[in-house]
């Protein structure tokens, strides 16, 4: 039982959204695979958009004639005959114009990760554009024999590093050569995007990789003095690739959200403690966070509520969405469902599914899109506070900065040193108060510091 | 009056980022075809889907170009509104093909060039509007070879001579395999330009290189047009072989509409 989605692929690096021209396929059709279901336009030209899996066309979501914006779900996929009423009920209605907020403001956020139906081609090359500039860099030679499939960006790596692609083993859809496996080919760690996996400062050397890359010929500058990324090199414009593109909408989405801030500090010695005891067993800080979060959400569900038209709205579950930058522009959120019914070691193995998969970029919509509450950490770069925005369709993002040692004051004048945390918590006021903001935070910090052990249940 | 029609303006793209990626250098060779009579559009379209299949399948295939010349027709986009066909599609004076390329109704005819590379964006960059303005910089470049200055206009894709457009650009793509291309009005007569509001513009009046040039030939714009396409896509032509010299090579393929107008679903 799968239902796949079919999203309306970005037929340049310059494309926002793109016309339907028209369905080849009528819904109960059956989808074989690499067959055409579909052709969309952009300027004067076609691009036949195939199915990536043999099924049957459940629900055509926007009919020909319509356009929609890069990424966004045009249609649905089912494996057998008998899933197409189920998906055809679950399937919003078509093209409903009135009410695309509500798809959109939930499923626009990583718009480029669509690999499923489109053809893989077409979502893997979003930022062609960006990246063109490296392919100035001189690469030797590499000699391909043999039918090889590979992501253009792994082509593009490889022949920056001159790996020889033939040798490659590809981990994509049916061994396509993807970038991380030229990555792996190439004797390069893997560039995970940096996902918040320890409070500790992070060595910040995984940038650096990318910024050796992203520094072109015109570039004066030696690759060692840029720490920071780049897009581009002086005097350059370089477009926003898919994923920016949803990014600065969902930002841009929340300049209509009256948002207020309200920071804590917490100790987090007894965390720290825990996490030694819990990493040999495969918890991440990223799981131990959202577990305490989700612990604290249950107990406070205003913070876990958002505005919706008709009022405020209270999720049935509580999500943790959990900021994810990617290597190459934008970032993604992918999310830990249940997390307060979920135990830590199932977090940390959905969690390190949930980022292995954001790299290929082969995320479902409703794994990146149906968080409740998000948590975003920059404390493994040493960050000592920050506030967030907050994601639209969602009520409060919390900002958690590094764990530092800290000389605090006791209340009986002694001094010690602890190591502390600041959170920020960003909260749409029309759903959340500072009290309710105060309060959560208490609670949070209060689990942090005193009842690490019910985080183990 | 349709910038609308046509969405994204084109953009500027640097020259310097074309540099072919060294990985696929081998694969840009490429056969040129140029049918030295006048080919029906079917059967162009055979060739060129056929050939799209054969890179599809294969990604190790040779690109191909074809130059050719097609017996007065008319062909309109997927998405081409009929509004643009000043007459009933029934009683079409020409053949009307209904094919899947971007863009409205045109118009082609003996003493127009076309040209129809079949080329793997893989192996450049997968990018439709950088393909788009890449067949204006072909153009462009035949033009000044002829000393000729050919103009973009903004927010449209196509090419024109002091507000004339003289070539037209529409392409399909299939995994980033194109097909289609661009006609290039040479010495045709203008005449049946007037039965369709071509490429959706109206007030935008067809020109052909003869008003500039008088005498100008096919046969003198073909050498400048391959050189251009090799330049542009560093393209390197192949010998063509036995294997590619018959007629209809590979499978057969379901055939467009047909003369006679049908509607899409059949």
């Amino acid at each position: 039982m799968a239902t796949h989605d079919i999203f309306m692929p970005a037929l340049s690096s310059t494309m926002t959204e793109g016309k339907i021209v028209e369905w080849l396929k009528k819904p109960g059709d059956k989808v074989g695979r690499g067959e055409s279901v579909l052709v969309v336009e952009s300027d004067k030209a076609d691009m036949d958009v195939e199915s990536f899996q043999e099924g049957y066309l459940a629900a055509v979501l926007m009919p020909a004639g319509s356009t929609a914006p890069v990424g966004e779900t045009i249609g649905l996929i089912v494996e057998s005959e008998d899933e197409i009423a189920s998906a055809q009920e679950k399937a919003p209605q078509p093209s409903s114009k009135e009410s695309p907020q509500e798809t959109s403001s939930t499923s626009e956020q990583p718009q480029s990760t669509p690999t499923q139906a489109s053809s893989s081609q077409i979502s893997n090359t979003d930022n062609s554009k960006n990246t063109t500039q490296q392919s100035s860099i001189k690469a030797p030679q590499v000699v391909n024999t043999g039918r090889i499939i590979a992501s253009p960006k792994a082509k593009k790596l490889a022949s920056q590093k001159g790996v020889d692609l033939s040798t490659v083993l590809g981990s994509g859809p049916h061994g396509r050569i993807q970038l991380e496996d030229v990555e792996k080919a190439n004797g390069q760690p893997i560039s995970v995007p940096w996902v918040a996996e320890s409070n500790a400062p992070a060595s910040i050397a995984v940038s650096n990789s990318v910024s050796k890359a992203t520094v072109s010929n015109n570039q004066p500058a030696t690759a060692e003095s840029l720490l920071g990324k780049s897009f581009g090199t002086a005097g350059e414009i370089i477009a926003f690739n898919t994923l920016q593109q949803a990014v600065n909408r969902n930002m841009e989405a929340s300049l209509a959200t009256p948002c207020f801030h309200v920071g804590y500090t917490i100790s987090t010695d007894k965390l720290d403690e825990l996490y030694k005891e819990v990493k040999p067993k495969g918890v991440t800080m990223t799981a131990l966070l959202a577990k305490a979060v989700g612990l604290t959400l249950a107990r406070h569900p205003q913070v876990n509520a958002s505005t919706s038209p008709e009022g405020m709205s209270y999720p049935n579950q509580i999500n943790i969405a959990v900021a994810v930058a990617m290597e190459d522009g934008g970032l993604i959120t992918p999310v830990l469902q249940n997390v307060d019914q979920t135990n830590l070691s199932d977090l940390s193995t959905q969690w390190s599914d949930l980022v292995k998969r954001s790299r290929t970029k082969q995320l479902q919509p409703e794994e990146y899109s149906s968080g409740t509450f998000t948590l975003s950490n920059l404390g493994m770069f040493g960050v000592d506070r920050f506030d967030a925005i907050l994601p639209p369709g969602t009520g409060a993002i919390l900002a958690v900065a590094a764990s530092r040692p800290v000389v605090i004051a006791n209340k009986d004048g002694s001094i010690s040193v602890r190591r502390q945390m600041q959170v920020n918590l960003t909260a749409d006021h029309r759903v959340i108060y500072g009290a309710d903001g105060a309060a959560f935070l208490k609670d949070l910090a209060d689990l942090i510091e005193n009842r690490t052990e019910s985080m183990l249940s | 009056m349709d910038q609308q029609l046509h969405g994204i303006p084109p953009v500027p793209v640097d020259k310097s980022k074309l540099v072919t990626k060294s990985s696929s250098a081998n694969n840009l060779s490429t056969f040129l075809f140029e049918p030295n009579e006048l080919v029906d559009y079917e059967k162009a379209l055979r060739w060129q889907q056929n050939w799209q299949k054969r890179l599809i399948f294969g990604p190790e295939t040779a690109q191909a170009v074809w130059l050719l010349e097609h017996p007065i027709c008319y062909t309109m986009g997927k998405g081409a509104s009929q509004k643009n066909l000043l007459f009933d599609p029934n009683t079409s004076p020409w053949p009307l093909y209904r094919i899947n390329r971007g863009g409205e109704a045109t118009c082609h005819l003996p003493g127009q060039l076309v040209a129809y590379p079949i080329l793997d964006l893989r192996r450049y960059t997968t990018d439709l509007h950088w393909y788009l303005r890449k067949l204006e910089d072909v153009l462009i470049d035949v033009l000044a070879n002829l000393e000729l200055h050919g103009e973009r206009v903004k927010g449209l894709t196509g090419l024109w001579i002091n507000g004339q457009k003289v070539a037209a650009i529409g392409v399909g793509c299939r995994r980033w395999i194109t097909q289609h291309g661009f006609s290039l009005n040479i010495n045709c007569e203008m005449e049946s330009f007037k039965k369709v509001v071509p490429c959706g513009l109206i007030n935008h009046p067809v020109g052909k290189l003869n008003d500039w040039i008088p005498g100008l030939t096919i046969k003198e714009v073909k050498p400048l047009l391959t050189r251009s396409l090799e330049k542009q896509f560093s393209l390197k032509w192949q010998q063509i072989g036995p294997m590619e010299r018959t007629e209809d090579f590979a499978t057969p393929i379901q055939m467009i509409h047909k003369k006679n107008f049908k509607d899409e679903n059949h």
